[in-house]
């Protein structure tokens, strides 16, 4: 269990996130199409998540729109947008703001994704949803960066998510 | 258990919805200012309960639409629409539309709603979020009228569920 803020007020996650050195956790999520992915659908690629509340809050849309300029000129490297909002919304904020370098996950199905990697919330407005987070994984599915931001309205550490993908 | 179709194919929901005469299952869903609402919170008012997928595909916001001008000349009845969507979606949806006349409620938190009310879908592509359904409650919370619709991508039958709120 980790404690972090949401505009101030003090809130808990269910867990800690994968521990850097660690194997990442594997995942089921629903991509735009309705499909089910897992970790092993990114094999041998860097991925960085990029896990929030809901692409329909500020800050959410803001790290999508950067994390998008960069995946624009790293092909190689998969930027994974993971949230509670359904596929439709994440397809609605993509196609409204032209973000289409990003893969975007949802947690439709169930919040199994956010109890393994920790970031489930447990009280405060957004509980039931996820803090929000970094977890940059290598070609190998081993953690080699994380980022629990302290409070939720806050935007994630960029620079250094990004220098873990180097 | 009961069989659907998506698009025609063969769908499943976990139960069935509640019979015609009896008390409505109470719930706990969450309001667009993210504060939890109960049947309690709409005592004395007629209900209809409309549950779609996601107010962002196409049927479901008609259906909303519909829904919403209906509401407008009855101030004895609630309109509740109850999506997965977050509330952020729902929000933002109602205020692209002009909708004011209906309430919506997200089971951001949990499916209790989807279970209890046995609208859970357990396959095809949408599985973990609700087959289509309307429901008519009286003032004391008895129902008077279901609809699961046989077709998830087709609109519901509006003027059975009108003529059971005569």
């Amino acid at each position: 269990m980790a404690n972090i803020t949401h505009r101030g007020n003090p809130v808990h996650t269910i867990g800690e996130l994968p521990t850097v050195g660690s194997r990442a956790p594997d995942f089921r999520l629903t991509d735009a199409n309705l499909k089910d992915v897992s970790l092993a659908d990114f094999k041998g690629k860097k991925k960085l998540l990029n896990i929030f509340p809901s692409i329909d809050t500020p800050t959410c849309a803001l790290s999508t729109r950067k994390f998008n300029e960069h995946a624009a000129k790293h092909p190689d490297v998969a930027i994974i947008m993971v949230s509670a909002d359904l596929p439709f919304a994440q397809q609605h904020f993509c196609n409204v703001e032209n973000t289409h370098n990003v893969r975007t996950l949802s947690m439709m199905r169930d919040r199994n994704f956010a109890k393994d990697y920790g970031v489930l919330l447990l009280d405060g407005l957004y509980r039931g949803i996820t803090a929000r987070a970094i977890v940059v994984i290598d070609e190998n599915d081993r953690v080699v960066h994380t980022e629990l931001v302290p409070e939720i309205r806050q935007e994630p550490n960029y620079e250094a998510a990004l220098a873990a993908l180097k | 258990m009961a069989d659907v179709l998506f698009k025609g194919t063969p769908a499943h929901t976990s139960g069935d919805l509640p019979k015609v005469g009896s008390k409505a299952p109470d719930f706990k869903l969450t309001a667009s200012d993210l504060s939890d609402v109960t049947l309690a919170n709409f005592k004395g008012k007629k209900k209809l309960l409309s549950i779609a997928h996601s107010l962002d595909t196409g049927t479901c916001a008609d259906a909303t639409k519909r829904f919403n001008d209906f509401a407008k000349n009855r101030p004895d009845v609630v309109v509740l629409v109850v999506t997965a969507d977050l509330p952020f979606a729902q929000a933002r949806f109602c205020t692209g539309e002009n909708l004011k006349n209906v309430v919506t409620l997200s089971m951001m938190r949990d499916r209790h709603f989807a279970k209890d009310y046995g609208v859970l879908l357990t396959d095809s592509p949408i599985a973990g979020l609700t087959a289509r359904s309307t429901l008519v409650l009286d003032e004391n919370d008895k129902v008077l009228y279901t609809q699961l619709g046989p077709e998830i991508t087709a609109e519901p039958d509006y003027d059975k569920a009108f003529a059971a709120l005569k």
